[in-house]
């Protein structure tokens, strides 16, 4: 009896929704036999993971995951592994403390079409920003042949120290009192919307109630995700690019043979990709960050990494990515909760595993991430088994 | 600057060049094979936690380094094992374990550091820099000789070059890559082990996002993999990182402008390797991260 | 031996042969007949769903090639399956480290002196694999297999592609091996290769095995029809039409002192020209591996140039690049065309539609729709729906997806090398007929370069043979004698 892999020639059938939820799935069981073994009450694990779904606070992280996730669907459709998105991010958010900060602060009111021109110009110069940094990558990897993960991931922590140097030099706040960040961002030049609810009494109206706050809240991130999305699907089902970025990712040589210049199109859609996660910071700014700190690093909460596995487990299909990023959002949620859980804390340094808060996200990270990698293959692949 | 204190500012950085020549040779071993190793900060990092962990918890800094080869080892193992048999993609493979190293890392790590605070007093000593180096540099030439001289390493170079003939031919396939994996990755977790156990002697939680990982990846790249090769580009960028603090005092610039140095210095090295005729002498493997699929199509 | 590949594609249908010591037998089919997958099975490259292998009434297990190795059976494939970076030593030492079986670097050297020395041709045991020429290279192959103790030596449609007078030098070293006791079983669709040497041949069809006939038995028309049947009708080696029976018109490739490196920066076209004018069909033969790919690829521009110069329609575009020649309505059909002119994970649909949408911005769903279902039907291709992605279509499916598209694109000339290959033959018909067509009613200029020398008298109005980088001609493809061209070839 031997187990041999062939490849499918009718793609498996419902194949995304079983990858997709397999890899979750397996993903989530080893962390809950992981907490079990160490001690904790794996009902505990799930539910607070499970209830993070339907939490207000997962509306802020999907959002950004969503907007990001098609940022790197444009770049991965075409195989290209933009991994520099976290580098994008920061050195888009460059131009927007610039231009909100130093150039237009005020401590003042300002007449509205004011803030409006402000926003606009730093979302456009964020956005410009993120295209440059990602077209950097395209360009070394389209005319000098380096490979773009660790051309991205360098230019990564470019970006981030470019962000220290700055931030301690001439973004240095001046109503900070000497700590390490910039001003704030003047209320007129603000997006978000903020609503007040009194509590209702009623635990289940009231967390409703906080989950709507939400997404008003975040509304002008809803319509520039909308302007995202509707871009995206156009890009791919009827511009030539669009399709060129398609045939790019399956075979580079044959759009060689078709006399197209390659290097061009690997520049251009990293600069997409760069230019939607430029105008996804400029968002994040002006709806919540409103300043930066050093150092920069954790700002951005590594969301430049989850998107990676937004867009992974979304099969690169449009369509998927929401639910993609909902998922993701929601589990990362998850393990903030449980972390901070006193009974859940105790557990972990008890078992020995300290640093618990940033070595738990790498772990459920990185395992989801490799079942997933290792079940990627049950699309394209089957297993059958001979008996002899 | 005098011919004494240029000497001496070469010893200096001697253990900063023993740790990005051997974590850059056991990548060049790995990939010679065929895999994409993009887990390299990850491993990295992991093994910097194994190796304080071995040499608290064993009292040796000996045993640091072997306890760091021995789990490196292990994920390269995992790692040539699950690639070899499944065609998927290296990428996603390595950028996972580079994240799950991550994430060992601190928790090997972060108990030491809370049950004994400053490692320092378990590291090598500082004389044993000398030594340290000539085993580095024993190991390199040792390392040139199996892969140019001998069946295993004409099997470790065919199997990157053309898995699939080199199949035909007869190698065994996995089982190359499988060695390839835990010798390649043994290497790193030495290497590693000497960055905290000899040349910072401090292991803290921000360690991994140094990116000390990439660094010795592009000086992988632009050496071409070649053993000997590595030893000067390892020594350059050895300097470059080590002397971050000499740099900022001479220059009176801000630290974050001289730790931006050597990831600029990267960029610019990876350039100049494939912009010149460095890339044709130093070709990389030419079935470098391709999944390994048996019984394809022909025409 | 009854195989099935996914997708329920029955390659091979309860066929039994039996293969004689001391005989040379062959397995004759055309493309696609199940003859290749016959061959890997016994060598264990594939396992069958039903049957046996029983060597000398011994019934044995073969699930890989090291277990066929240890029976004594060994292949030999049309492409070499040699590392091109290891030299010639380091490639044969690493099959017999696998085997367990030591063997000093003076034995290996001896080895490889006798067997090269017998086959007439010198080789280096240091020098890198891919020096070396192709009929060189296939000599490293069976002296891997003489290494490995062969008794079974199998050759999958290696020789097919050599010149006769190459063919024959392997032929008497084959005849040495069979008299010694060993048994050869070669696989071709060359029914003329079969009839040279062969004392028995078995013919394949669609996956089963429709004769049997020994030495005396086969005559090419008994074999012709067993081979394709009724499909005989449609088939045909002789020429469309006599060569220039139309007159070609102004120059549309035009080539002078061109000069092209290849893959490992040798010289690999040395000082060509030629002109290809409207209308007209231009042939290039060759052995594999003397620079006509190079040349072609140069042509259109896929190539750098490192002297010379070349002209489309009286546009300069030596240095120019593929972009130009595309716009200027040159279709091109590359060496492996499943690699360089399709892509996998895109359907039938796109992979037209990224040629025929070069110039829109906005992709005009419609026309490529009804263009494609065009191609579909009139080139059989299988399955018939534009949706389907291309990696679910046979190899001779994406071969046909490239040719009609190519062919279809070429408005002012069309650039080709192997244009048929891996194709069926009625297909393959179709397909010069096609071509035949497109250059003496569309005035569309041919240039092509095939390994099949057949192809090439059938096809062109000129023929020119390449050797070593240098091209020889123009000949007559009617009036030259057959053995006058195949000397050029040798190298």
């Amino acid at each position: 009896m031997r187990i041999v892999l062939l490849r499918r020639k009718k793609p498996l059938k419902y194949g995304s929704a079983l990858t997709i939820g397999l890899s979750l799935a397996l993903g989530v069981v080893l962390f809950t036999v992981f907490a079990w073994i160490i001690g904790l009450n794996p009902l505990l694990v799930l539910y607070t993971i499970s209830s993070s779904f339907v939490f207000p606070g997962t509306v802020k992280d999907f959002l950004v995951l969503t907007l990001l996730g098609y940022a790197l669907l444009v770049a991965f459709k075409g195989s290209l592994w933009n991994i520099g998105a976290e580098g994008q991010f920061h050195i888009a958010l460059l131009p927007t403390v610039y231009v909100t900060l130093i150039c237009f602060f005020t401590l003042e009111q300002v007449p509205a079409y004011v803030s409006v021109a402000v926003i606009l110009l730093s979302i456009v110069l964020a956005t410009i920003a993120g295209a440059l940094w990602g077209g950097l990558a395209g360009a070394i990897k389209a005319y000098a042949g380096v490979d773009e993960v660790p051309v991205t991931l360098i230019l990564n922590y470019i970006a981030y120290y470019i962000g220290n140097i700055l931030i301690l030099g001439p973004f240095q706040g001046k109503y900070v009192y000497g700590y390490k960040r910039t001003d704030m961002l003047p209320d007129p030049y603000r997006v978000s919307i903020i609503v007040r609810v009194p509590s209702t009494g009623n635990p289940l109206l009231d967390s409703v109630f906080a989950y709507v706050r939400e997404l008003i809240m975040y509304f002008a991130w809803i319509l520039g995700l909308l302007v995202v999305v509707l871009l995206v699907r156009w890009l791919f089902n009827n511009t030539t690019l669009g399709l060129r970025i398609k045939v790019l990712g399956s075979n580079p040589d044959y759009l060689v043979t078709l006399g197209y210049d390659v290097k061009k199109l690997t520049v251009v859609t990293f600069m997409i990709s760069g230019a939607i996660v430029g105008f996804t910071a400029a968002l994040y700014f002006h709806g919540y960050l409103y300043r930066l700190e050093y150092p920069l690093e954790y700002v951005s909460g590594q969301y430049g990494y989850l998107a990676i596995l937004v867009t992974w487990l979304s099969l690169l299909e449009i369509r998927l990515i929401p639910v993609s990023a909902y998922i993701v959002a929601s589990l990362i949620m998850g393990s903030q909760r449980l972390v901070a859980l006193p009974e859940v804390k105790k557990a972990l340094e008890a078992a020995g595993f300290y640093g618990v808060e940033t070595s738990f996200r790498l772990l459920m990270f990185g395992s989801i991430l490799l079942t997933y990698s290792i079940m990627r293959f049950l699309q394209e692949y089957e297993l059958k088994v001979i008996r002899e | 600057m005098t011919p004494e204190a240029f000497l001496d500012m070469v010893i200096g950085i001697l253990p900063a060049f023993a740790t990005f020549y051997m974590v850059a040779l056991g990548h060049s071993i790995f990939e010679k094979a065929g895999i994409l190793n993009l887990a390299i900060d990850g491993v990295f990092f992991a093994a910097t936690g194994a190796a304080v962990v071995g040499a608290v918890g064993l009292g040796n800094p000996v045993y640091g380094s072997i306890l760091a080869a021995v789990v490196a080892a292990i994920l390269g193992l995992f790692m040539s094992f699950v690639l070899t048999y499944l065609p998927i993609s290296h990428g996603a493979v390595g950028l996972s374990l580079q994240f799950l190293g991550y994430g060992l890392g601190i928790v090997f790590g972060y108990s030491v550091r809370l049950a004994v605070g400053a490692i320092y007093s378990y590291a090598y000593s500082r004389d044993a820099v000398y030594e340290i180096t000539l085993v580095a540099l024993a190991i390199g030439v040792l390392v040139h000789l199996l892969v140019e001289k001998t069946k295993l390493g004409s099997a470790i170079r065919a199997c990157g070059e053309n898995p699939h003939a080199a199949a035909a031919l007869g190698v065994n396939v996995i089982a190359t890559r499988l060695i390839a994996g835990a010798l390649g990755f043994a290497l790193i977790g030495l290497g590693s082990s000497l960055f905290v156990l000899l040349w910072v002697r401090i292991w803290d939680i921000k360690t991994y996002t140094l990116g000390y990982g990439w660094l010795a990846f592009a000086v992988a790249l632009a050496a071409g993999r070649h053993p000997l090769f590595l030893i000067p580009i390892a020594l350059l960028f050895g300097g470059l990182v080590d002397l971050q603090t000499t740099i900022q005092a001479r220059l009176k610039v801000p630290a974050d402008v001289a730790k931006l140095v050597p990831f600029v210095g990267a960029l610019v090295l990876m350039l100049a390797y494939s912009m010149t005729r460095l890339r044709r002498v130093f070709a990389q493997p030419t079935s470098l991260g391709k999944p390994y699929y048996k019984e394809e199509k022909s025409i | 031996m009854t195989k099935t590949f996914p997708g329920d594609v029955v390659a091979l249908e309860n066929v039994s042969i039996d293969i004689a010591r001391g005989e040379f037998t062959a397995i004759l089919g055309e493309n696609g007949a199940g003859k290749s997958t016959l061959v890997k099975i016994l060598y264990g490259v594939y396992v069958a769903d039903k049957g046996v292998i029983r060597i000398e009434g011994r019934e044995v297990q073969i699930k890989n090639p090291t277990d066929a190795i240890k029976n004594g059976i060994v292949m030999v494939s049309q492409i070499p399956q040699l590392i091109d970076r290891l030299t010639v030593e380091e490639n044969l030492s690493l099959s017999l480290a696998r085997l367990g079986l030591l063997s000093s670097p003076r034995k290996l050297r001896k080895t490889i002196e006798e067997v090269s020395g017998k086959l007439k041709t010198k080789i280096d045991p240091t020098a890198k694999v891919w020096s070396l020429t192709y009929t060189q290279k296939q000599i490293v192959e069976i002296i891997r297999a003489v290494m490995l103790g062969a008794k079974l030596l199998i050759l999958d449609e290696a020789l097919t592609y050599l010149p006769l007078e190459e063919r024959r030098k392997f032929y008497a070293y084959l005849k040495e091996f069979k008299e010694q006791g060993g048994a050869v079983v070669f696989t071709t669709h060359k029914i003329p290769e079969a009839l040279e040497v062969a004392d028995r041949i078995y013919v394949l069809r669609r996956g089963r095995l429709v004769g049997s006939l020994t030495r005396e038995e086969a005559t090419l028309d008994k074999v012709r029809e067993l081979m394709f049947g009724e499909a005989a009708k449609q088939i045909t080696y002789e020429r469309f039409s006599e060569p220039y029976s139309v007159p070609p018109g102004r120059s549309i490739i035009e080539v002078k002192n061109l000069r092209v490196l290849g893959d490992f920066e040798e010289l690999a076209v040395r000082d060509v020209s030629l002109v290809v004018r409207e209308g007209e069909i231009v042939g290039i033969a060759g052995v594999v591996g003397n620079g006509q790919r190079e040349l072609l690829e140069a042509v259109v521009g896929l190539r750098p140039v490192s002297g010379g110069a070349i002209i489309i329609d009286g546009v300069e575009i030596t240095r120019k690049g593929v972009s130009t020649t595309r716009e200027l309505g040159v279709g091109f059909i590359p060496d492996q065309p499943l690699r360089y002119a399709a892509s996998s994970e895109n359907t039938v649909l796109e992979n037209i539609a990224a040629l025929f949408s070069r110039k829109n911005l906005i992709i005009r769903w419609n026309e490529m729709k009804s263009l494609t279902q065009k191609l579909i039907r009139e080139f059989a291709i299988w399955p018939p729906r534009e949706e389907a992605h291309v990696k679910l279509l046979s190899g001779g499916n994406i071969m046909k997806v490239v040719v009609s598209r190519e062919i279809t694109y070429a408005r002012k000339a069309l650039v080709a090398y192997n244009p048929t290959r891996g194709l069926d033959e009625v297909t393959a018909t179709h397909v010069r007929r096609c071509i035949r067509n497109k250059a003496e009613k569309e005035r569309v200029a041919v240039l092509f370069a095939s390994e099949d020398l057949d192809e090439v008298l059938q096809l062109s109005d000129s023929v020119y043979v390449m050797n070593s980088g240098k091209l020889y001609g123009p000949f007559d493809p009617v009036k030259t004698p057959r053995e006058e061209i195949e000397k050029f070839m040798v190298v």
